[in-house]
């Protein structure tokens, strides 16, 4: 049987999963900005890719999961010579690229309302953020380049 | 070390509110509560200084949001001071710093609030 991208695992990898709480969303966050800064990141462009990363786990958590906590989020830290890869691996509902809408930030400055922005944030944070279905699982990859 | 702790106190013109830690979606319900604690106890005017704030996620942002009409419309506001970059940063994207005040120390805050009044 072929590896999945989720399975496959190189030497510049590092892989850790938890349960779909929020409780370990500071976890995460603090690995993500540890690892930005070893992929050669400064303090803040580190800072920004674990916010993007805080949004991502929490959609997957609260929207994906419904907030159900016996789930599981994979993360899967990929380092390249150019760029640090996050790919955020569930079993819930999965995001479509056609399904997101970004709110255009002048609109909601006229017209506020309650949530909408995390995937505006992980956009502007980031370099490239798509999502995907590989046979049953979804992934939100989201790539920051290393200046 | 927990995720965020908050103390309010009570500046005369203003409510000022310091969180310390994370804001995000584990720890925006202790955040908005306070936020609606305040709402409810009459105090209008709200200033949250950032100064301890490592970050503040969108269900941070939510939740400052989700009140800004009521404090407006009883004659009240919600002011930031002392944001640290990255916590500048996340405003600044999203286009917060034309919806909110923004003041570089507490001091200067609460003398444009006195200024006002």
């Amino acid at each position: 049987m072929s590896p999945t991208p989720a399975m496959r695992m190189e030497k510049s990898d590092f892989r850790l999963t938890i349960p779909s709480q929020t409780r370990y969303l500071n976890l995460v966050t603090g690995l993500a900005k540890r690892a930005s800064q070893l992929a050669g990141m400064d303090d803040s462009t580190a800072a920004k890719v674990s916010i993007a990363v805080d949004e991502a786990v929490t959609n997957i958590i609260m929207h994906a999961y419904g907030g159900e906590e016996d789930h599981s989020v994979e993360l899967d830290l990929h380092f390249t010579s150019t760029a640090l890869e996050i790919h955020m691996w569930h079993t819930g509902v999965g995001l479509r690229g056609n399904q997101i809408v970004l709110p255009d930030p002048k609109e909601y400055v006229k017209h506020p309302r309650k949530g909408g922005l995390g995937l505006l944030l992980m956009s502007r944070f980031m370099d490239e953020v798509r999502f995907s279905e590989d046979k049953g699982r979804s992934e939100c990859c989201m790539i920051k380049n290393i200046a | 070390m927990t995720d965020l702790s908050i103390q309010v106190r009570d500046a005369g013109c203003a409510s000022v509110v310091e969180p310390s830690g994370f804001i995000n979606a584990h720890t925006v319900r202790q955040f908005e509560g306070a936020l609606e604690n305040l709402v409810q106890a009459g105090r209008y005017t709200i200033l949250l200084n950032c100064r301890e704030l490592n970050y503040i996620s969108s269900a941070g942002l939510g939740a400052i949001m989700g009140l800004i009409e009521t404090v407006r419309e009883n004659k009240g506001d919600i002011l930031l001071c002392n944001l640290q970059e990255n916590v500048f940063a996340i405003f600044d994207t999203l286009g917060f710093t034309q919806l909110y005040r923004v003041f570089p120390s507490e001091e200067e805050a609460l003398a444009s609030l006195l200024e006002q009044a």
